[in-house]
């Protein structure tokens, strides 16, 4: 039976099957008999924290040891927040329902910047302070991962430790020294020391950060003996060594990815100036097709999922995917299991491809073109032709495919409005060719979606140097747009410019961010990330209150020479290898896949050697 | 080919599960299960199933149940109540898998305890000094008013110190079907009782002739 209290908030809220636990494939210890007790927080809701592989990996990675267990915990929507905080309901784990402070760590995934104050959200709800010097020893190690923790400088200061890249074994490592720390009752600063020797780890608290005078960070040193001066990310050099998880945490009521999904690939050889994850991942390791298909299958056989999903960044990259996909469809079918890659490339994509995916089910085709014109493609450095769109759109309009979404971004370095008419160009050359193909399917129509994103440029790409345009840019740009697009066949999407803006100020924020973050948070600002809860006027009130000009983190060009907030985190690619991109990128010229030729970005130090044996043809 | 009853509990967590929610659960769990299930011939095929009377969220059972079809030639039924026990999500339990012996509109009445927090026993003695407890009763043909007090005279109330519990034999018919919830509404509204302090367990289901339905 549950808690009185917790069941009269269940009994008052929408969906309250978010805030019970007990799905299939949830892992129950027995709280007397472990050592080491992790709640694992996604600080979003239920539904999207259920979507996010890295917490399945890594749930079944920390219970597999037996005297640790791991838990997990998410925001409650709205009306349970309200609830919790009237009937003095402490944030608690799904499967123990224990309060967060009960806990030995505390771990919040960062997966995009806009779930920042939904973090102090969490806290305050566990009744745990907000800034790590402000905790005592009785109070759990609050850390963070993902890949906000690249340059997690505006929440830095609340957070104990930061882990820098793959968790497969930092994670665990920080672990067994909570255990080891337990058993040896050291404090908390001596435990500090022990986890900061640990590969990728950052602690927030060992470095000192100064700053000029017009707010441009002077220097960021270590404060500590025996702590680097850059942290350098940690990897898993091979993934083989790491199988897929096979269990998952089946939730039941519907999460937005709900699916069997395994991760084929890690990292992205394409080196698309403005993509984040594509320069922090690198770089690129596959697994074996042989490894791949019986995870798939066990994965299959145990959560009974219907539709298994190959994800990475780029999955038609692998390069024995035409031979997994072949295992996969020696049982899929009987199985009724369909098969999606959700992120093809227009470059790659073959009427193969399209044959060995869409044995029971058809699914809906996305591609990512970027940029409306061939030289912005080249800008931003992917390659991607109209002649390959018009190749793939044709594969697809052949075999009965209908409609197709075309994902661009607008605000990119260089781009004109020219550009942007582009956008509008491409779409209705799709549809053109739609409606010349003898082939379509007989008698419907054809529906082309462009899905338009705000351009945030991020820190540890090519691009962290360049100004995000303002609001009313991007506005004026997407206007344009619409002015541009003359079809009903052509449906088009974009993004809200202000919730771009705060989350460019936060990717390139420093430390300074902070106390700004647990203002707004007061003022009542959480979910930014979504827009029926997004206050942006309370967000700019606030930062004038406090004397932050925003703009200055994300709207001003950053020196080639600059200390950035970000500079002591090393992801394995050089600074020298950011601005020769950059100046590439100025010039519209192209960079090529790294399994073809090797770009020297200084990512293969990393893995101490080569990333591809360039004798063979990998492609 | 028979039709299969697979009677099953759902208490505590699953209580919170939609009917919506629990029908992709079970096609999970069948399929996981590996029992021979026939599946429906469509362009998608599917576990073919079909849930009786279904349950509001909340509410907890003991006597939940969904039809599947096998053609199987003498099924082992214990070791499918075995084998589907085993991966269950927390408070469901299958209690019998037996083949159809009643078809589920010979379903008239359904049973119900409801429990509240001792405390509440004054509130709910109330109910029983009213003489009348009209609600109202929205349906897909619109709004109709329901008195209570024909299929609820009062409420025998059970206190054991911890809670207070009564029962209930609501009609659960294709014609009329009442929601316990109904009452508890009403108790809120009318007699202070919050309905969110109360639990609603489903005991039974009876037919017209109050035989108990299998």
């Amino acid at each position: 039976m549950f808690d009185p209290k917790l069941k009269e908030a269940l009994g008052r809220v929408q969906k309250p099957g978010r805030y019970t636990g007990g799905e299939p494939g949830s892992v129950y210890k027995d709280k007397e008999k472990v050592d080491v007790r992790f709640a694992f927080c996604f600080p979003d809701t239920y539904e999207v924290g259920m979507s996010f592989l890295g917490e399945k990996i890594l749930y079944e990675l920390l219970n597999r040891h037996e005297n640790w267990w791991c838990e997990r915990a998410f925001m409650p929507w709205l009306d349970m927040k309200a609830e919790m905080e009237r009937l003095d309901l402490p944030l608690y784990t799904m499967e123990s329902k224990d309060p967060l402070t009960a806990f030995d760590a505390v771990g919040f995934t960062l997966q995009y910047e806009l779930s920042y104050t939904n973090i102090l959200a969490m806290l305050d709800l566990a009744h745990i302070p907000f800034y790590a010097k402000d905790r005592d020893d009785s109070c759990p190690l609050i850390v963070a991962g993902g890949p906000c923790a690249c340059n997690a400088e505006p929440i830095a200061d609340f957070f104990d430790v930061i882990q820098l890249g793959e968790g497969e074994n930092q994670l665990p490592g920080i672990c067994a020294e909570i255990e080891k720390a337990k058993k040896t009752g050291i404090s908390k600063k001596e435990l500090l020391r022990n986890i900061a020797k640990i590969p990728g780890v950052y602690i927030p608290a060992f470095y000192d950060v100064e700053y000029y005078e017009d707010g441009r960070v002077k220097s960021i040193t270590p404060n500590q003996p025996g702590i680097p001066a850059r942290v350098t990310k940690a990897i898993i050099r091979d993934l083989n060594e790491f199988a897929p998880p096979t269990n998952f945490v089946v939730p039941m009521v519907g999460a937005i990815q709900d699916r069997a999904s395994i991760e084929v690939l890690r990292g992205c050889v394409r080196g698309c100036r403005f993509c984040q994850a594509g320069f922090l991942y690198r770089p690129m390791r596959q697994r074996d097709a042989s490894l791949l298909n019986k995870a798939a299958q066990d994965l299959c056989a145990n959560t009974g999922y219907e539709e298994l999903s190959l994800s990475s960044l780029s999955t038609s990259d692998h390069s024995q995917l035409e031979e997994l996909l072949d295992d996969l469809n020696e049982w899929a079918p009987k199985e009724h299991v369909s098969l999606s890659l959700p992120s093809l490339r227009v470059d790659n994509f073959s009427q193969s491809l399209i044959e060995k995916t869409t044995k029971v089910r058809k699914s809906g085709l996305t591609f990512a073109a970027e940029a409306g014109t061939q030289r912005l493609r080249n800008v931003i450095n992917k390659n991607v032709t109209w002649n390959e769109i018009e190749k793939t759109c044709t594969i697809a309009f052949n075999a009965g495919y209908t409609s197709v979404k075309l994902y661009f971004m607008m605000g990119l370095p260089t781009e004109t409005m020219e550009d942007i008419e582009g956008i509008a160009e491409t779409a209705q050359k799709v549809v053109d060719l739609y409606y010349s193909n003898p082939n379509h399917a007989k008698g419907r129509g054809v529906q082309v979606t462009i899905s338009c994103a705000c351009f945030v440029p991020k820190p540890h790409t090519p691009f962290e140097f360049v100004p995000m345009d303002t609001a009313e840019t991007l506005q004026a740009k997407q206007k344009h747009l619409l002015e541009s697009v003359h079809s009903r066949k052509i449906k088009v999407n974009y993004h809200d410019s202000t919730t771009s803006f705060l989350e460019g100020v936060f990717a390139k924020g420093d430390r300074r961010l902070a106390p700004v973050i647990v203002e707004a948070y007061k003022r009542g600002c959480y979910f930014d990330g979504w827009e029926e809860c997004f206050k942006y006027d309370t967000w700019i009130q606030t930062f004038a209150d406090l004397g932050i000009d925003p703009a200055f983190y994300c709207q001003r060009p950053i020196g080639l020479e600059e200390v950035t907030p970000w500079s002591h985190m090393d992801y394995g690619v050089t600074h020298e290898y950011l601005v020769r991109e950059y100046n590439k990128a100025l010039a519209a010229q192209t960079t090529p896949p790294c399994n073809r030729v090797c770009n020297a970005c200084g990512a293969n130090h990393l893995l101490g050697g080569p990333c591809f044996d360039y004798s063979k043809n990998l492609v | 080919m028979i039709t299969v009853r697979i009677s099953f509990e759902k208490k505590n967590e699953a209580s919170y599960i939609s009917l919506l929610d629990m029908q992709r659960v079970m096609q999970r769990v069948l399929k996981r299960s590996g029992l021979p299930v026939w599946h429906t011939l469509g362009f998608n095929p599917h576990i073919y199933m079909t849930f009786a009377c279904p349950l509001s969220l909340g509410q907890e059972s003991e006597c939940e149940c969904v039809d599947v079809k096998t053609e199987a030639e003498a099924p082992d039924f214990a070791q499918w109540q075995t084998a589907l026990n085993a991966i269950m999500p927390a408070g469901i339990r299958v209690t019998r898998v037996a083949p159809v012996e009643m078809k589920a509109d010979r379903i008239a009445y359904a049973c119900y305890r409801v429990s509240y927090p001792a405390q509440f026993a004054e509130q709910l003695e109330r109910y029983n000094a009213l003489d009348t407890a009209p609600v109202e009763k929205k349906s897909k043909r619109g709004k109709k008013v329901v008195e209570l007090k024909t299929y609820v005279p009062r409420l025998e109330l059970e206190n054991d110190g911890e809670q207070v519990h009564f029962d209930l034999c609501l009609p659960a018919a294709q014609e009329l079907t009442l929601n316990p919830a109904l009452l508890t509404a009403f108790l809120e509204e009318n007699c202070g009782a919050a309905a969110a302090n109360a639990n609603i367990l489903r005991t039974c289901f009876l037919t017209a002739e109050k035989q108990l339905f299998a």
